[in-house]
């Protein structure tokens, strides 16, 4: 399979050297004229179609399109929590016509487990524009006792793994905010893991077959709106918007950020206008009000970060995973 | 009667020309989509969403759903006429509508698929506007060790499905088991059987292995020289189920439509669940049990109907918890949430206008897909007046590129093609293909919620017997199990061609 994948990623660079070649003789540096006329910019989700990602891309797709004078084609690769599309966003030819939707901690975590056999690291990705974060929040039942964060997390300290707890999947952003609580709080909770996403989770926690729920911001404004569920943190650096009387986790003393992030992200080794031009249109597309708007109906806060920004705060996750790796691996 | 009003207030904006347009082109797309092996209704909702957001809300939700009926039932058609299933859920319905096609009964299996359809849907429609709070909330009590269950319920059917003999049953049963458990394992996270191959961490593709098992296998036995199976094109008369069809398909039916309605208020059960398991109720109790797989019209009805009656129950948690029952209704979900409408018991607070407008337009989807469909039987079934070399050719086309668009891959189309290999060894093995597709839907639902409830007793198996809807169904199961043993109910029909007799 991987010799495959070499020699495709061969030859479609070996193609694109033929036609940059014959192409380059007229126009001046190289990515100047990005993009061409008429050529699709091709953009991978690594997520089926209808899902938070897949969604985001689709609202950004047209303003980018505008932005780039291009048609932006919305391409799904789904499967393997990512991992598909992720290698085909990283294989491919960095010249701008294959850009991707990127999303934390799928990309960060599935490189750093060896089990996985992931094709791809960090540095083959070139970020490009972060667009939400949505941050990890710890709910209990609405007639559970506890009233606060630091009543439950001392009752978690008391009697460890008492409580169950919702992740979606080993190794999924909630199993790492539950490792990251443990660390720091020192409470632990039984994971219990729901591999086929949050509305597992969610349904199991209604139907009150496991005490805690773990899951995002954008997860669960609708079941507080319900009283359904009771949120006593946010894993954010502030509030969130939706849940404004939630405290964060660090305001309650302990200090712990874990949120969901997704961005844009290009394969790694962009020609510098062409990196610019498509920095400059994802930023446009992220923050045109009408996609914020349409992002906040889904509960979700844009929070744009530039190229830069982006790859800093992807480093400082990828440290944060590497920290509490060995708590969320399967213990054989 | 508020709600008797609220829902002619739907009607009264859904019956605008243009929803009723926006219905009718759905329905038919849908159709048309669902022919194709591979694009089942996830992927037909998927790929014609971007043709509905600058829609109004309203329109294009009920042209969502329209597609969606469509799909369902476009599957049916390949199954019943060509043997290839377009998507999982219309896998049981190759059983006994190929055999039907066989006997030149295919316009009749098609009919009573459209029914059955129309029955199903209609009837659970009804259920959501009569009593969608408290089912929903029935949904809930199912936690992953009741899950669990009833899936073992599922999977003892088995029994039902083995015919002849147990031996081989078993055999394509643990095919099945063991194909399931190709990919990343759901809960560990750790890659199983997939030999380094990136491609196989999300298992065997379910649709790759139905079209290779069922269609090319079908294809490649005719090829090694066997004596064809003459297929007869129906004629006019023969395009309308005839009377003891009828009379024979109500009890399937109702059979089906209660077997679909309540899985599929489960959130996380699919539509291929309620298909097989109502399959596996006629095996089990219809009166005429032993013409099935022979071309029994039960078989087309039952599966049929459960399947629809299913698609519309999962509407009931989307509706009142706000969570996507189904894949394909997460996809419907999307939908909403694109078109700043969110899902759930607030969407009637919000939106209700919007909301009954969605539900009546359901009835009439289900309606419109009758009255469209009916009289294009005629039409579908004259592709079997394709010479079979020519019409051969056609299917094999129809199955690669099936594969191929499951996720853009030409691996899902060697998947197939292996499968197809596979398949024509069991044909020639005398092993049944029922048992292997049950196990194979089940078996990563029954591994999924075991270790879920394992994970949530802490490693006790007390769950299992401590809580009484668990233990009640899996007694059921026993029960099930030890059927053929103790020999209850044996039906004379079926003594006949038993070895144990």
């Amino acid at each position: 399979m991987n010799r495959r994948t070499v020699t495709a990623s061969l030859t479609v660079l070996g193609l694109l050297a033929a036609t940059g070649c014959s192409a380059s003789n007229g126009s001046t540096a190289e990515g100047e004229d990005y993009p061409a006329n008429g050529k699709p910019v091709e953009m991978i989700v690594a997520f089926a179609p209808g899902g938070a990602v897949d969604t985001a891309a689709r609202l950004v797709q047209p303003v980018l399109e505008e932005e780039l004078g291009t048609n932006v084609e919305v391409i799904n690769a789904p499967g393997a929590g990512g991992q598909i599309g992720y290698t085909q966003i990283a294989n491919a030819a960095p010249d701008g016509y294959t850009i991707g939707a990127t999303g934390s901690p799928s990309v960060v975590v599935s490189p750093l487990d060896p089990s996985r056999g992931a094709s791809y690291t960090r540095e083959d990705f070139q970020p490009l524009a972060r667009q939400v974060v949505d941050p990890a929040v710890i709910a209990v039942q609405p007639d559970s006792p506890y009233q606060s964060l630091e009543e439950l997390l001392e009752a978690a300290k008391e009697n460890p793994e008492s409580m169950t707890a919702t992740t979606t999947g080993q190794q999924g952003g909630e199993h790492f905010a539950l490792a990251q609580i443990a660390e720091t709080a020192d409470a632990s909770f039984a994971p219990v893991h729901f591999s086929e996403g949050a509305s597992q989770a969610t349904t199991a926690f209604l139907g009150k077959h496991v005490d805690v729920l773990v899951a995002n911001v954008s997860d669960v404004t609708d079941l507080v709106a319900q009283d359904k569920a009771r949120v006593l943190g946010v894993m954010g650096e502030e509030r969130a918007e939706a849940l404004p009387e939630v405290p964060t986790f660090t305001e309650e003393g302990y200090e712990i950020v874990s949120a969901t992030a997704r961005g844009y992200s290009a394969p790694a080794g962009l020609p510098e206008p062409v990196a610019e031009k498509l920095e400059a249109a994802l930023q446009a597309a992220i923050e045109d009000p009408e996609v914020v708007q349409k992002m906040e109906d889904l509960g979700l806060e844009t929070s744009y970060l530039g190229a830069e920004e982006y790859e800093q705060f992807w480093a400082q996750q990828e440290t944060d995973y590497k920290e509490v790796l060995p708590m969320v691996q399967a213990d054989e | 009667m508020d709600v008797l009003n609220d829902l002619m207030g739907g009607f009264a904006t859904a019956l605008t020309w243009q929803n009723l347009l926006f219905a009718f082109i759905g329905c038919l797309l849908g159709t048309m989509i669902g022919v194709l092996p591979g694009i089942g209704p996830v992927a037909g909702v998927a790929l014609l969403i971007p043709l509905t957001l600058n829609m109004d809300a309203t329109g294009s939700i009920i042209m969502l759903c329209a597609i969606f009926y469509g799909t369902t039932y476009g599957g049916t058609i390949t199954s019943v006429l060509l043997n290839t299933p377009g998507e999982a859920a219309s896998a049981v319905t190759t059983f006994d509508g190929y055999a039907m096609t066989k006997l030149g009964r295919a316009g009749a299996a098609l009919t009573i698929a459209a029914v059955g359809s129309f029955v199903g849907g209609s009837i659970a429609t009804v259920g959501l506007v009569a009593a969608a709070k408290p089912l929903g909330e029935l949904g809930l009590l199912v936690g992953p060790p009741e899950f669990f269950a009833l899936v073992t319920v599922g999977i003892t059917l088995l029994v039902a499905l083995a015919g002849r003999s147990i031996v081989r049953a078993l055999i394509s049963g643990s095919l099945g088991l063991l194909i399931a458990m190709v990919g990343i394992d759901p809960v560990a996270g750790a890659p199983r059987f997939t030999f380094g191959s990136e491609r196989l961490l999300d298992g065997v593709s379910f649709v790759a292995v139905i079209v290779g098992v069922f269609g090319l296998s079908e294809i490649l036995a005719y090829r090694a020289g066997k004596t064809p199976d003459a297929i007869h094109a129906p004629n006019l008369r023969s395009l309308l189920p005839n009377r003891t069809e009828w009379r024979r398909s109500a009890p399937a039916m109702a059979r089906g439509t209660g077997i679909g309605f309540g899985l599929g208020l489960i959130p996380g059960m699919t539509g291929s669940v309620s298909s097989l398991l109502s399959y596996g109720a006629e095996r089990k109790f219809s009166r005429y049990r032993s013409e099935l797989g022979h071309g029994a019209v039960e078989g087309v009805a039952g599966p049929e109907t459960a399947n629809n009656a299913h698609a519309n129950g999962a509407l009931i948690p989307l509706f009142t918890l706000g969570i996507p029952a189904s894949p394909t209704i997460a996809v419907l979900m999307g939908a909403f949430l694109q078109q700043g409408l969110t899902p759930g018991p607030t969407l009637f607070a919000e939106n209700s206008e919007i909301a009954w407008a969605i539900i009546a337009s359901l009835f009439i989807g289900n309606v419109l897909l009758i009255i469209l469909n009916v009289p294009l039987v005629g039409l579908w079934t004259s592709i079997l007046k394709v010479p079979y070399p020519i019409l051969a050719a056609l299917i094999l086309l129809f199955m690669v590129i099936g594969a191929y668009t499951i996720h853009f891959t030409v691996f899902d189309v060697f998947v197939m093609i292996a499968f197809g290999v596979l398949g024509l060894a069991m044909r020639h093995l005398d092993i049944p293909l029922a048992p292997m597709v049950l196990t194979l839907v089940l078996g990563p639902l029954m591994e999924r919620s075991l270790r879920e409830s394992l994970e949530i007793s802490q490693g006790s198996f007390e769950v299992f017997y401590t809580r009484p809807i668990t233990a009640t169904l899996l007694v059921i199961a026993l029960v099930i199990v030890c059927s053929p043993l103790l020999k209850l109910r044996k039906p004379k029909v079926l003594a006949n061609d038993d070895p144990e007799s």
